[in-house]
Formats: C-alpha cells, structure tokens, sequence
C-alpha cells in the first residue's frame, strides 16, 4: 500500500510539469481570444475601406494587425514557460 | 537603387498644327508623365479631342460587342501575332457585326422555337393513352368534352347524374387519363364532380390534328431538325471566332491606343492656335527625347527643362530596382507609392521577406513544391501583379528549401538521423547532418526552441534598428541632422541600451541572483537608455513616454518567426505519424493491417500535407509581409509619392 502522507518527488515533478503546460495553454488561449476581439471591429473597418479604396490594403493591414501584439506576449509567454522554466 | 528614378520636369509647347505629330512622337517613346491640365483662363482652355476620337471609340464599341458575343478571352490567344493593319478595318468590323449579329438573332429565334415545339410535345405525350386522334377533342355544338388526370372510378359516378355520355380511360406514365364527353347541359353538374375531386389535374388537349403517335413522330422530326441547324450556326460562330480573334484583338489593341491618343489633348493646354503639355520625363531621357520630337516636328515643337523649385509632391515616382528585387516593388506599391526624397526599400524586402518565409515554412518539400507553384503561375502571366507575385513566391520557395536542408525537414520526416528526446530516428538519408561552420546540422526545430527564440528576437532586433538607421537617413535629408537624432537617433539608443539592460538583467532575475549594477553592460545600456529618452522629449514631446513599450512589442513580435515555423513543423509531424504508425506500418510492420488501411495512411498523409501546404503559404506570406509592414516600414517609411505612368502603350499584338 502507497502512504498517502509520503509524495514522490517523481509525481510532484511531473505535475508541477502539467501545471506548467496547462497555463502556457492559458496565455496563448485568452491572448489569442483578446486580439481577435480587437482585430474583429478593426478587420471589419479595414475590409470596409478597402472595399471604397483598394489603396488602403497596406493601411488596413497595418492597423488590423496591432492587437496581434496581445496574441505574441501571450505566445512569448508560454514560449518562457515551457521551455524557460 | 534604393532611390527613384531622377525626374526632370518639362514644358512643351508648339502650334496646334503640329499637336498629332507630337501625340505620336511620345506615346511612341512612352516616357512623359502627363500632369492634367486643370486651371482653365481666358487664353488657355483644356484641349478637345483629335475628331477621331468619336470615330475610333465607335470602332472600339462594336468591336468589343463582337467580342463578346463570341466569348472571345485575350489570353486565348496566347502567341503574340503581330497583325498587319490594313486601310479597310472599319469595312471588315461592320460586315463583322453584321455576319455575328444575324447569326445570334438566328440562334434566338431557333431557341423560342425549339422551346414551343417541345412544349408543345410535352403537351400531346398524355394522349398517348387514349385511343382517339387529335381532332376527336373539339369542335362539338353540343357536347362537352373534359380531359384529364384522375384517381376515381368516374364512370360510377358519372352515371348518378346521367347515363347519356361516353368515357375513355387510358393510362400515362403510371397515371390514369379520361377523355369525357357529355352533352352540354350537364355541364354544371359534371364541373361541380370534377372539382369536388382531389386527384382531378385538368389536362388541356393541343390544337392539333392527327394520330398521337404520328404528331410526336412529327414533332421530334422537327425538333431534330432545330437543333442540328442550331449546333451548325454554332460551329460556324466557332469557326469565325476562330478565324478573326487575331484580327479582333490586334484591331481592339491598334483601336484603344489610337482613341488614347486622340483624347490626349483633353491633358493639354490649348489656346486659339497653339498647345502646351506639362509632365515630367526620367532625367536621362530628355536628351533622346529632344532629338526624336525635333526629327518628327521639323523643330516646330519645343521642349524646355524647368529648372525652378519645385513642389517635392508633384513628382512622379518610378521606382529603380536590379531585376531580381523588381517584384518586391509590388509589396512597396500596395503599401504606399514612396515619395521622392525616401529610400525606396525594395532590395531590403528582396533579402528578409524571402528570409522570413523560409524561417517559417523551412522544409524541402513544401519549399520545393512552393517554387514549382511560383513556376507555373510566372509561366501563365508573364507580366502584371500576378507576374510579380509568382516571382516573390519562386524566390521564397528557394530560400525555404535552403532552410529546410538546414532544418532536416522534407514534409516533415527527418532528412538526416537525429536524436530527439533521448529516442533515434533515422532519416531519409540513412545518414547524420554534417557540420559546417561549427553548426551541426540539421538544427531540429522542436529540440533548439530557446536558440531559435533567441534568433527570431536578434533578427527583430536588427530590423528593427535597420528601420531606424534608414528613418535617420530620410529625416537628415528632408529635415536636417538634430531634427534626425531627436526623431530616430533617439530610438536607436533606447533600442540598443534596452538590449543590453535586458541582456543583463533577464539572467539575473531568472536566477534570483542580485542585479549587476556594477556592470559595465549594465551601466552604458542604461546610460545610452536614457539619453535616448532625454533626447526622444526633447524632440517630441513628453506624451512619447508612451509610445515605449511598442518598442518592445515590436521586437517580441518577431517570435512568430519561431512559432508559426514550430506549428506548420507539428502539423507535419502529426500527419506523418498518424500516417506512419497507426496504417501504413502498424507497429512496426510495413503493410501490417492489410492493404485497406495502408492506402487509408496515404490519403491521411495527402491531404494532411494538402492542408498543411496551403497554410504554410498563407501564412509565413501574410506574417513575412506583416513584419515588414508593421515592425520595419513604420520606422522610416511615409509614402505618398504620385506613381509614374507615362503617356503611351506597350503593344502586344501589334505594329506600329
């Protein structure tokens, strides 16, 4: 029979592993949710002024893709963690 | 290279006797950028049309409607055939029209009366079940007659009200079919049954005469009939498009460049008797361009140089490129025409979008497919955007086949032996990477993330900075040197103190170890750190502060590199072992579940690496292009130069 008081530092390892997965998991999902609640009203803005203009692409672009930024901190995040840590 | 093409601008001004001539002179060369004449005074008016305008664009109208009417597509004729125009096109387009027109009106009238006919026999087809010809139906003073589908027993019925009738019933297509006939008086009664009756359709009987069978013999004779002469009107549309598309693209051509030039002069100044233009020509050319308008207009016409200021905006901007970063022009033009005095990025685009990609897509499969791609497309379209793009995708597919030698990847299986996680692989070689330059290959993209993060955030690094030196540059020639050092030397000194902070400190915080204030890295980093912050309020103004940390989130964003590479490198992987291990080779045995479930792991492995192609050209496109737009070109670039689009046309199918 396994004592429940004892703990094997092999499974606080290994859980302290899964810990640390699930929550890269949680900043690349949540930043991921966050920029694409930004980039939804932008990238609708910007398809509607290129479709008046098609010289706006570049612009468009440009501003649609700034709440990326959210996205990639979550990403250097879970980068650190997973293999940082 | 690296900067637009030098423009001179020029005024040219001559009697009106001389203005087609001169027209033709430059649409010839294909070198003056018109500026619109726009400010109408008393003595200059904007200029009218050449009087064969009207009549060229006439020509143009009819001949594009025969065009069309033949379905006739440009690239169809895909060889460029120079067509000798003869004196008689105008004859040869209207006898044209005439020819096509009369035979569509045939076709129209042979499809409505096709479409009666088969009415029409659609129509008698029911009678087929009764044995009674055509004319049988009317024609009677006394008696009625219904006609009809029902499901009922009629006859029981039909004796309730009288015995004085006759019926015939017959049977359609698995429906039951009754003719009825029964003196008028009746009428009432039998129409009230009738309706009464649910599975009653009322069939009306064709105004025709003769046997069922003998007229549907007739019809489909008829219909026959139709419809052969209707392919042949076909065929004979087919052959005269065949015969007269060279003529007709050729002719579309000469017509649009001699409408062009004929609705020239709506540029012009013009007064009572003379003309004046206004552009500007590649300053290298106006030497050749004075020499061939002196040959054509006997000297009648004068070109002159404006030497005076000029407005920095007016100047049309030709970009200038060595031939392999030409089509990177295409990624510079959809973001914003340069203006004239900025560097013009090209040959930086043509080294680190290609770059980008490949850090991304790296593999020799994928990298090899993607070139063929941009093969095929810059063979079908040998000019235009799609060209260009063709170009940036061959170029792209080269460098990530390089990567991917580099990364041992070819659709994911490993080229050479490697290690992974303490479990061997053997590689499609059979054989392990070499080593050169003290890197031993391949660098396994899944087993070197901290290195390869630390690679994308020094390339970001050196972009980012590259996007500064070239911004200091552009605000030194349009501003002066302070002006340039308050707005982008300021930046560089934050940027390259913050690395060497951050250098210093990450490791330290990382460890839990005391910060090393006494560092010399330390110090100069954040010396240099903040005299670039000094000299950024100094320059713009304290609200800059916040601006800081976009710095930051610049450089990070370069990690995408790294992740989008690691998730088309997973895609691959996963789609290669489900494949592999689970049907093609189940536990080890080639073939080990039967021949079914092998040809089950190659679909798998097609349509995973389909996928997975597609967005590993989508995506390392779209991240490259956003890493140039976003993190480069916002450091230096402003745009909003006017495009140089000189006045004339490059012939395709014609001769001059």
């Amino acid at each position: 029979m396994v004592d429940p008081s004892v703990v094997d530092p092999a499974i606080v390892a290994a859980n302290a592993k899964g810990i640390i997965a699930i929550g890269a998991g949680i900043a690349v999902g949540l930043c991921g949710i966050g920029a694409g609640m930004g980039e939804q009203a932008i990238g609708a803005a910007a398809v509607g002024a290129m479709a008046e203009d098609e010289k706006f692409f570049g612009k468009g672009l440009l501003m649609t893709v700034i709440p990326e930024s959210i996205a990639i901190f979550g990403l250097v995040v879970a980068l650190i963690l997973l293999f940082v840590f | 290279m690296l900067k637009p093409t030098k423009m001179t601008k020029v005024v040219i001004a001559g009697t009106k006797d001389q203005i087609e001539p001169t027209i033709s002179t430059f649409h010839k060369l294909n070198v003056l950028h018109i500026t619109d004449f726009s400010k109408e005074t008393e003595d200059f008016k904007i200029g009218r049309p050449l009087k064969t305008a009207s009549k060229f664009s006439e020509y143009l109208l009819s001949l594009r409607a025969i065009s069309n009417q033949l379905g006739l597509k440009e690239s169809e004729s895909g060889k460029l055939t120079k067509v000798e125009l003869s004196s008689d096109t105008d004859e040869k387009i209207t006898k044209l029209q005439k020819e096509v027109s009369s035979r569509f009106d045939e076709l129209r009238n042979i499809e409505s009366r096709l479409k009666e006919k088969e009415d029409l026999l659609a129509s008698v087809k029911p009678f087929f079940g009764l044995p009674l010809s055509m004319e049988s139906y009317a024609g009677y003073e006394t008696l009625k007659v219904y006609t009809g589908y029902i499901d009922i027993d009629l006859e029981s019925k039909l004796i309730k009200i009288h015995s004085n009738f006759e019926l015939f019933v017959g049977e359609h297509e698995k429906r039951k079919i009754f003719a009825l006939f029964i003196p008028k008086e009746f009428e009432g009664e039998v129409q009230k049954l009738l309706q009464e009756e649910r599975t009653y359709v009322e069939l009306k009987v064709p105004q025709l005469k003769g046997n069922p069978p003998v007229i549907v013999d007739e019809l489909t004779k008829e219909i026959t009939g139709l419809k052969e002469k209707y392919s042949l009107i076909k065929t004979e549309l087919e052959n005269l498009k065949e015969e007269y598309s060279e003529f007709i693209i050729a002719t579309d051509e000469h017509l649009s460049i001699e409408t062009q030039k004929s609705e020239a002069p709506l540029k012009f100044a013009t007064s009572a008797n003379a003309f004046i233009i206004d552009g500007w020509v590649p300053s290298d050319k106006f030497d050749q361009i004075e020499a061939e308008l002196q040959k054509n207009t006997d000297g009648k016409v004068y070109l002159t140089r404006i030497m005076e200021e000029i407005d920095e905006k007016e100047i049309p901007i030709e970009l200038e490129n060595p031939v392999v970063a030409k089509p990177f022009e295409l990624l510079i033009d959809t973001f914003a025409t340069p203006n004239y005095r900025e560097i013009d990025p090209s040959l930086v685009l043509f080294i680190t979008y290609p770059l980008f990609y490949a850090l991304m897509l790296g593999d020799v499969g994928y990298g090899l497919i993607v070139t063929a791609i941009g093969l095929v497309i810059k063979q079908k379209f040998k000019t235009g955007g799609l060209n260009a793009l063709a170009l940036i995708l061959l170029i792209s597919g080269v460098f990530s086949t390089i990567f991917g030698v580099i990364y041992g990847e070819f659709f994911g299986f490993p080229i050479f032996n490697i290690e992974f996680k303490g479990h061997f692989e053997e590689g499609i070689l059979g054989i392990f990477g070499p080593t050169i330059a003290g890197i031993h290959l391949p660098i396994h993209r899944f087993e070197s993330v901290k290195p390869l993060l630390l690679l994308c955030f020094a390339i970001g690094i050196f972009h980012v900075l590259l996007g500064y030196i070239i911004g200091f540059r552009n605000e030194a020639v349009k501003h002066d040197l302070k002006h340039a050092i308050y707005a982008k030397g300021s930046w560089m000194m934050i940027l390259i103190g913050g690395v060497l902070l951050i250098a210093k400190v990450m490791p330290a915080l990382m460890s839990k170890s005391t910060m090393p204030t006494g560092d010399m890295m330390f110090l100069a980093g954040a010396g240099l750190m903040l005299i670039g912050v000094i000299l950024l309020i100094k320059g713009e103004g304290f609200i800059s502060i916040l601006e800081l940390p976009t710095l930051l989130s610049n450089v990070l964003s370069y990690s995408r590199i790294l992740a989008i590479g690691l998730s088309s490198a997973g895609i691959a992987l996963a789609v290669n072992t489900m494949a592999m291990n689970l049907f093609i080779r189940p536990e080890g045995v080639l073939l080990g579940g039967g021949i079914v479930l092998a040809l089950a792991g190659v679909v798998i492995l097609f349509i995973g690496h389909l996928i997975n192609l597609l967005l590993g050209i989508l995506g390392p496109g779209i991240h490259s292009l956003r890493l140039q737009y976003v993190e480069f070109f916002t450091k230096f670039y402003e745009g909003g130069g006017t495009k140089y689009l000189p006045f004339g046309h490059k012939r395709k199918y014609t001769e001059e």
